[in-house]
Formats: C-alpha cells, sequence, structure tokens
C-alpha cells in the first residue's frame, strides 16, 4: 500500500481505520502533521520515510523521556535508524491511542523497554529505563548503590523463574495491578 | 463486651516507643481459631504455607482450629456475616490483605456489630498484599526487618500462638452510591492506586514487588486534578458514638461526617491545590511489605495519616521518595512536594474523569468519597511485647 503526502486516498483511509485502533478523524489529523514535517520535494514520493532527528520535534514526542525507543520500535527502516514511514506513524499513534486494550499497551511497553532488543528485561535494560526517567544531569541520575539497591529489588521479586531477567509476561503482570495504566499510556496528536 | 468479660488483663504490657504502656489483652486459652484460606492467594501458595508451617506452630501450641477455604470472592464476607461467633475465640487470614477486609466488612453487616467487631483478627501473610501483616510485624519488632514473606509468616504465627491482642482503628468510608465500607489499611488515588489483582493467568507469578510497577508509572507520569479536604487530628480521641435505628439494632454514626453533597465543616481544612501525583490515606504503618508508608503509625492511635504529593514533582524526585520509603526514610528527604497531616476525617473528590481509588487495595467506584476514623473498635491479634526475641532467635 503506497501513500503519498499529498493525498490520502478514500480507500486507503478505510483500511487503516480497519487495521489500526485510529477513527477517522485521528488519521486524517495524522497525515496532516506527518505532512508538515516533509519537504515540497518530499510529499510527492511514495512510502517516504522521515528521520527519527526529524521525526523527534513533534512537540508530543519531543518531551517524552522514551521518545529515541519508540521510534525504534516502530520503525520498519533496514537500517535500524528509527525513521518513520506514514504507516510506521499510525502503528506507533494506534498503539498510543484511546482504543487500544492493555495487551496492546503492555506489549509496546515492553519492546520499548527492552533497549537491547532481545526480548527480555535484563539488568542492563532496567537501568537504561531508570535513567531515561532520572533525567541527564549528575544530580538528578541515581547513585550507583541507588541504582543497585533498585534493580536488584525489582528482579527479586519480578524475576519468577530466577533466570535473571524479566519476560513479558512477568511484565505483563505487574501492568495489571495498575489498570490506570491504560489511560496514563498514551500519545494523542 | 465479650472480650473484657473473658479476657485476663496481661501482666506485661507493651511498652510504646514514646515510652508509655499500651492495653493489651489475653485471649482464653484454649483459643479456638477460624482459619480462613484464599487457596488463589499468592502464587497459589497459601495451603502449602498453611500446611507446612501453619498448622504445626497451631498444634505445637496446643491451638484448636478449623480451616475454612475460600471458593469465591465474597464468600468470606457472607460466612463471616452469619456464622455463630460464641463458637470461635478469633478469625484468622492467611492470605493477602483482600481477605481481611472481606472479614470486617462482613462483621459490620452483622446486627450484633458491635460484639461481632470485638472478636480478635489475626493475619498471616500468604497473598500478594501483605501489609497488615509486615505492619503489625513492625508494632512487635520495631528494628527487626524481614527478607522474606516466609520470614513474616513464621513471625506472625509465632505472635498468634502466644495470643495477645490489641486494639484496632477501623476508617468507614462513605462512596458516593451511599455505599458505606469499613477500611483497615489503607485509601489510596493517582500514583499509589496499585491493585491487588489475584489475575486468573498470572496466578502464579506471586507478590510482585511495587517498584517495576513505580517505574512503569513514572514512565508515564500523569497528573490527577481533585479537591482534598480534612478534618486535623487535633481534637481529643471521640468515643464510639450509635444511634438507634428505633428498634434493637444500634448504628454506628460518622459524626464527624456530613452528607457528601453538603460542603465540609469549618472546621475542616481544604488543601488549596488541585493538581495532584498521588493521596494516601493509610492507618497502619506499612503499605506493602517493602513501603513503610506511615513511620510512627500505630493501629490504634486513633489517626489517619494522610499523604498527599502535588503536581509539579520531578520523576528523579518522586523515584527518590520511594526508594526512600523502603526504609521510611521519605519523610527526611525534604520534599517539598509532598505533605504529611494526621487527620480524623477527610474528603477527596476526583476531577479527572478517568482514575482510580483503591480501599485497602481492592478498587472501589471511582468519584467522591469521605472517611473517618473510629478508634480502636476492632481488636487485632497478634500483638506481643517487645521484651519477647524475635522468631529467628528461637527457631532450634
Amino acid at each position: 500500500m503506497g501513500t503519498t503526502a499529498s493525498q490520502l486516498g478514500k480507500d486507503t483511509l478505510s483500511e487503516y481505520q480497519e487495521l489500526t485502533f485510529l477513527t477517522k478523524q485521528e488519521i486524517l489529523l495524522a497525515h496532516k502533521r506527518f505532512s508538515e514535517l516533509l519537504t515540497k520535494d518530499e510529499k510527492d514520493i511514495p512510502n517516504i520515510r522521515i528521520s527519527l532527528e526529524r521525526i523527534l520535534t513533534l512537540p508530543e514526542l519531543k518531551s517524552n523521556p522514551f521518545r529515541k525507543r519508540i521510534c525504534h520500535v516502530f520503525s520498519t527502516s533496514e537500517h535500524k535508524d528509527g525513521s518513520l514511514t506514514f504507516e510506521d506513524f499510525l502503528d506507533l499513534l494506534s498503539a498510543f491511542s484511546d482504543s487500544a486494550t492493555m495487551e496492546i499497551k503492555s506489549h509496546y511497553a515492553f519492546r520499548i523497554f527492552d533497549f537491547d532488543d532481545d526480548g527480555t528485561l535484563d539488568s542492563d535494560d532496567l537501568q537504561k529505563l531508570v535513567n531515561c526517567l532520572t533525567g541527564e544531569t549528575d544530580e538528578t541520575r541515581l547513585t550507583p548503590e541507588e541504582m543497585r539497591q533498585l534493580i536488584t529489588n525489582i528482579l527479586e521479586e519480578s524475576d519468577i523463574d530466577k533466570d535473571g531477567t524479566v519476560n513479558l509476561s512477568e511484565f505483563q503482570h505487574v501492568i495489571s495491578r495498575s489498570p490506570d495504566f491504560v489511560s496514563s499510556f498514551k500519545i494523542v496528536l | 463486651m465479650r472480650a473484657e468479660s473473658e479476657c485476663v488483663k496481661c501482666e506485661s504490657q507493651i511498652v510504646e516507643p514514646g515510652g508509655g504502656p499500651r492495653d493489651t489483652f489475653k485471649v482464653r486459652r484454649p483459643c479456638r481459631v477460624m482459619i480462613l484460606v484464599n487457596p488463589n492467594s499468592g502464587r497459589g501458595q497459601a495451603l502449602q504455607l498453611f500446611s507446612g508451617h501453619v498448622q504445626t506452630m497451631l498444634t505445637e501450641a496446643s491451638v484448636p482450629y478449623k480451616l475454612v477455604i475460600t471458593e469465591a470472592k465474597n464468600h468470606a464476607r457472607e460466612l463471616v456475616r452469619k456464622v455463630d461467633l460464641t463458637q470461635w475465640d478469633a478469625l484468622v487470614i492467611l492470605s493477602g490483605d483482600g481477605l481481611l477486609f472481606e472479614v470486617i466488612n462482613g462483621l459490620m453487616d452483622r446486627e450484633d456489630w458491635q460484639q461481632a467487631i470485638q472478636t480478635p483478627l489475626g493475619i498471616l501473610p500468604g497473598g500478594s498484599g501483605n501489609a497488615l501483616a509486615a505492619s503489625v510485624h513492625h508494632y512487635s519488632f520495631p528494628s527487626a526487618g524481614f527478607s522474606q514473606t516466609k520470614e513474616l509468616l513464621l513471625s506472625c504465627g509465632f505472635m498468634l500462638c502466644k495470643g495477645l491482642v490489641g486494639s484496632m482503628d477501623l476508617v468507614s468510608v462513605h462512596l458516593s452510591s451511599r455505599q458505606r465500607l469499613f477500611s483497615f489499611l489503607s485509601i489510596a488515588w493517582g500514583f499509589v492506586a496499585d491493585v491487588d489483582v489475584e489475575s486468573e493467568k498470572y496466578r502464579h507469578v506471586g507478590p510482585i514487588r511495587f517498584l517495576m510497577g513505580t517505574l512503569v508509572r513514572l514512565a508515564t507520569l500523569r497528573v490527577y486534578q481533585g479537591r482534598l479536604a480534612y478534618l486535623p487530628n487535633t481534637i481529643s480521641k471521640t468515643s464510639v458514638e450509635t444511634q438507634s435505628d428505633g428498634n434493637t439494632k444500634a448504628l454506628l454514626l460518622d459524626s464527624l461526617l456530613p452528607s457528601l453533597d453538603e460542603p465540609v465543616p469549618e472546621s475542616w481544612t481544604v488543601v488549596k491545590e488541585e493538581d495532584f501525583v498521588l493521596v494516601l490515606a493509610i492507618y497502619q504503618s506499612h503499605l506493602a511489605e517493602d513501603l513503610w508508608a506511615a513511620p510512627g503509625a500505630l493501629p490504634d492511635d486513633g489517626a489517619i495519616h494522610l499523604f498527599y504529593v502535588v503536581a509539579g514533582i520531578s520523576r528523579p524526585a518522586l523515584l527518590r521518595l520511594f526508594l526512600a520509603m523502603e526504609k521510611g526514610g521519605h519523610l527526611d528527604c525534604g520534599c517539598p512536594y509532598l505533605v504529611y497531616e494526621k487527620v480524623k476525617a477527610f474528603r477527596l473528590e476526583p476531577l479527572t474523569p478517568q482514575g482510580m481509588i483503591a480501599v485497602d487495595g481492592e478498587t472501589v467506584e471511582y468519584g467522591p468519597l469521605q472517611a473517618q476514623v473510629h478508634p480502636g473498635i476492632g481488636l487485632l491479634a497478634p500483638m506481643c511485647p517487645t521484651s519477647l526475641p524475635p522468631p529467628s532467635l528461637c527457631r532450634s
């Protein structure tokens, strides 16, 4: 399915509605915002990819601590550079939309937190997760001791099969204890 | 009260950290105990924990008991509502906090609630929410920590066999549907409202520490709008107030609370901020095994410990608060966004349309609520003089 920025055909629009959790209005708005990121020449190229840097200028992503991981997870680029086509962009918005289910959101949350993309959350992934949350400056970061305590506690209790990592089902169980996760885990244009 | 006529006041009294003694009563011997177990609780291991540890302890201490295995939600509540309480000296819950919630509300549902709620209640940890068990352990052994649920279980079991009880505050909670509940642990809104979900699929997974959930919530940190008001704990201890309903039943009055649709009384403090990250009311010391939320709280101090965090706090600062809470150090963090007040009653009116409120770890309907404390109307077992050594030294 190809989409240029200049038009979104009626059939394509219907297909997108069927394939995502997004409403017609949300898809049209996404299309508009995506097009605004393109140069004049790029607008006629089908399946154009926007670079990670440009996507991150979107205000909805700019201040999200996981903005880079989010783009990487939804990018279908062979170069694994976090660049997004319009359809990648729709997949992203769909997973973060109001209508997406707990299963979908927790699945993607897990992938976003899985920094080394190996299918489990190990000690390194958790450290990177915490560092994303505690910010960039030395003042706000946890001390090595605090980090160690935190990671040990998490793994000790979440890691049921004692393999040193948290797998998807263990993670999803945690998510199931906070039902407002679905309404918090959101990106809406 | 039945408890007084049949109990012997304990010779040695618990000495509080502040120095004053606390009254305790010894339950009569032999003490017949009904033990309620939720077989699905905490990794489905509650029954194993019973037969593996608790049963032995009870037998060695010559405590006659009956084991009741609960079959569904509200089974315990219904049972307790109808049971002949003259046959039992204590009701013990081997499960998470959810089952105790059912038992307490079942007792308060009864016509003879005033006597019924004086049935000593015991808790042994066996589920995923063991806040009360952790609190009870803390009250008796303030300097002893524990690293596993099993240690906590042995500690509580040991204390239960010694048979001492102390009084316990209960909090009456009014919801907008006019429903009234009784709570023994906490009311939470916002960031903290973690639900004790015994999800079918993940029953085997067991107690997941709060911290993983904390990180995920930090990642999606949001602000909740609402109005909060409270009655500070400056007035003297209120006594239990009842009112006749015209027949024989005495109703427990929530004299501090006006109707939910009326404004709060002038004596109340209205919080001026309306953007919150969390509001937590707690009346035990621990919110979870590793969350010492209210250092200094006692089960019968007649107070609700109200904490709230206003919007504007950064993620790192909030994370630091929760890390510090493991050792009860969050009040020393000097965080200007965290406020702590001891209150007798409070009202919360959430304005954010989507959210969650949890009472004792169970979700309740989302909407305005108010609550007040009823000091010392329940009896909590076990309590133990601090002169006894912690169980780990007794095990041979």
